[in-house]
Order: C-alpha cells, then structure tokens, then sequence
C-alpha cells in the first residue's frame, strides 16, 4: 500500500472512532441536565463569566436555562445553556430585544452565540424596559 | 505540534512514529474515563463537546499531512546548517527530550502571550469541559502561526530531525493523560518535577489566580524556574475553558474565531494600531477596552485586598 493509502485508512479509522465515541457518550447518558435554580448560582456563574461581576438584579428564565442580570453599573449579562456548563455575554447597544408577554428574546448581534428566549414571567417587561434603554 | 504525512514518513525511515501506537490506547483510556464518570459526575463529558474535540484532532493529522512536508524541509534546510553533528547515542536522546520539552515550554508561553500564536492554540483551551478528550483537541493552524520555528533551534544545535520528531512525539503522548480530573496529586516529589494533571488543570482554568500559569509540557521545573507556576488550590472550584467562551459546538468556528478576529480588529484600528492586534496579548485593545489576562488577575487581585479581613 502506498502512504497515501496509508494515510487516508488511518483517516478513515480516526472519523469511525471519533463518532463511536460520541455515540458512547451520548447513550451513556453524560452531559447532564445543568439548569440556575437559584440566584446563588446566577450570582456565581455571573462571576465565572465576568471575574467581580456582581448583580443586582437578577431574572432567572422559569426553565432555569439562562437569565439576564444587571450591576450597579447598569451593565447587563446575558447568560445561557451551553452543554453541561454556562456562557455569557455582556449586551450593549447593538443587542436586539423583542418581548413577546412573559417570553423576552435577545440577540447579542453574534451570530454563532445565537438569541436567547427567558420565560421571564410578569419581569420580562421590566427587563425589556432596561434592555431598551442599552439601544438609546 | 504536527506531525505531517511527510514527516511521517521521513520518520519511519528512521525510526517509528510513536503515536501510531499510542492512538489506540488514547481511545480506551477515553472510554475508561467516560465510564468512571458516568456514574460520578456525568457532566464531566458533553457528546457534542466530545465529538468537536474529537474533530479537531482528527483535522489537526490532516493538516499535518497538508503541511507537515514544507516543515520538514525548513527543518532540513536548518540541519544543513547546524553548528555540530549530535551522534546517535543514547545521552543525545536525553539532551534532545529535555531541549525539546524547554523549546515546546517557549512555544507554549509564547502561544499564550501573542494574539497571533495563540489564534492557532486557542482551540486546545476553548473546552469548557476538561477530560482526556479534551488532550485531543489540536490545531489546524499551527502552521500559519510559525510554531515550528520554535523547535529549529535544536536542528541549528545539531540534533537530526527524526530524533527532534521523535521526541516531540513523546511529548504529545506524554500531555494525553494529564488532560483528566480523575486524578487528584501525586507524591510531592512527582508533582515537583514532572507536568501532572494537577499542574494541568491549572494551566486549562480561567479562574484569575490561574490565567496563563503553568506552560510546561513533561517537566513542571521550567514554570518553576521562570516564574510563571502555580499550585492547584484545594477548595476553589475550577472553570475551563477560555475568558470569553464560545457559547457553541461549531467546529469551524472553533478553529477560525482568534483568527477572524484579529482580521476583523485589523481591519477596523487605526492605522498605528493594526499590528499590535496581531503581535501583543490576547485581550489587548488600543481604546482599553477589552481585558488580558494579566489585567483580569489585577483587578481580582485588588477586590481581594479590599475585602475586609474576617
């Protein structure tokens, strides 16, 4: 056999064991269903994301999948599911925000981070409000 | 680090490739890991964050095939330039292992310290997860960040590129296994001299008092003799991964976002500023508008100093 051939079985070996991989780790249940159930854990995974972010306010989505919050300084933190772990984004001006009743959906203007919807309940309209005033 | 087709190749002339032989037990100690996880804490490992890692090992030998041939000729332009002939013995090995492994330490702290360099390398830490997987997560663009100009210092030495390959090879294999939390420490006097996964996990945290510590690669003594070590920290829970996480499973976007954005901060600075968003820290910003690491432990340094003592 020549290199090249060599080459592209070991390739070819490589692709079937890294999916079989996957797979193992997908039926053996692994990644876990991580969700914020409490504002001590917004508070900590705020900090995780931002070092010394510390919040004032605090909106947990109602699925536990994400939240918004707000520090002292006005700045707000998007956070939401990734996998087993959580990331974040800061919003500014160019984010995008649309209420829909107790549903509020933002968009960081990063595509790959994609928009985030939080079932806020009766909050998200207060949220929508402050979010607004990042646009002016 | 790549090791091409070429370079393979040229290797198994002279020697064996070591990895051929160690990929086999890379997959069983993965799977051994999955299952010791599985029932202690099944969020250790995400299939999809898996199956990225995993993806990126695989196109990192692709693009060590693309371009593990033109590397292999500087590297023999450089031989034939050498200041001496280091002989085929047995305490060249040793001397070359150890060089080697000082060499990948100034790769390793300047891939983490130039924008450009760590464009290439950021793909290694972008995992928020840190498991055995997460060893396999190589670059596909080491090449365009020159990271083999870091090793032809040995070849101007005079050490033959087969043996430099060789014991790079080593060196990959040796930092598969320290890519894991099932392993606590090891006896002081391990832990002291050899990279261990304790030392590791610190190097992968972006807790502020860990940012850009422990660079080696086998031997933990050269962050120890320059100044960058830091010891694992018992009751502080680490976070993987990088400053600002990606947020996605995309692969391509995984290897090309450094890269994107540097284009993008080039594009957009003043014209005195545009290099600099290639050659200073990652985080760097003219208007001082982003955070370094350097800048990130600063600022939790001081919030630690102002908190009242109990």
């Amino acid at each position: 056999m020549t290199p090249l051939v060599i080459t592209l079985l070991k390739l070819g070996g490589s692709i079937l064991a890294i999916l079989f991989l996957a797979w193992l780790a997908r039926s053996l249940g692994l990644g876990g269903d991580v969700r914020i159930r409490s504002d001590e854990q917004a508070r900590a995974i705020a900090d995780e994301i931002i070092s010394g972010f510390d919040p004032v306010g605090i909106a947990i989505d109602r699925a536990g999948m994400g939240a918004l919050m707000r520090d002292a300084q006005g700045r707000h933190l998007l956070i939401r599911r990734h996998g087993a772990h959580f990331a974040g984004r800061l919003l500014d001006n160019h984010s995008e925000t649309r209420l829909d009743q107790n549903f509020l959906t933002v968009g960081t203007g990063e595509r790959t981070f994609g928009r985030v919807t939080l079932n806020l309940g009766k909050e998200a309209q207060y949220w929508a409000s402050g979010l607004r005033h990042l646009n002016t | 680090m790549g090791i091409g087709l070429k370079a393979s190749e040229y290797m198994s002339e002279t020697l064996f490739n070591p990895v051929d032989y160690a990929v086999p037990a890379f997959i069983l100690l993965i799977i051994l890991e999955m299952l010791w996880v599985r029932h202690y804490a099944p969020e250790k490992y995400e299939p999809r964050d898996t199956l990225t890692s995993l993806a990126l090992g695989t196109g990192s030998t692709v693009a060590g095939a693309l371009f593990g041939g033109t590397m292999l000729a500087i590297a023999m332009w450089g031989y034939d330039y050498r200041i001496t002939t280091i002989p085929w013995t047995w305490w060249a090995w040793i001397a070359c292992f150890v060089l080697d492994d000082f060499f990948y330490y100034v790769f390793h702290r300047s891939a983490h310290r130039v924008r450009w360099f760590w464009a290439a390398h950021v793909n290694h830490h972008s995992s928020q997860h840190y498991n055995l997987s997460t060893a396999l997560r190589q670059t596909w663009t080491g090449f365009f960040a020159f990271t083999f100009l870091f090793r032809l210092p040995l070849v101007f030495i005079g050490f033959d590129p087969a043996m430099i390959l060789f014991v790079g090879a080593i060196n990959l294999i040796y930092q598969f296994w320290i890519h894991t939390e099932a392993i606590n420490k090891f006896p002081r006097w391990f832990e002291y001299i050899m990279n261990t996964p304790s030392h590791h996990r610190v190097h992968h945290a972006t807790n502020p008092r860990y940012l850009d510590r422990n660079y080696a690669g086998v031997f933990i003594i050269w962050d120890r003799m320059f100044g960058t070590f830091t010891e694992e920290i018992e009751d502080e829970k680490i976070r993987y991964g990088i400053v600002r996480q990606l947020g996605t499973f995309n692969l391509l976007w995984s290897v090309f976002h450094e890269w994107a954005g540097i284009a993008r901060d080039i594009w957009s600075a003043p014209w005195k500023h545009k290099l600099s968003y290639a050659w200073r820290p990652p985080g760097w910003s003219h208007d001082g508008s982003r955070d370094t690491s350097d800048m990130i432990r600063q600022r939790w340094l001081d919030r630690q100093h102002e908190q009242p003592a109990e």
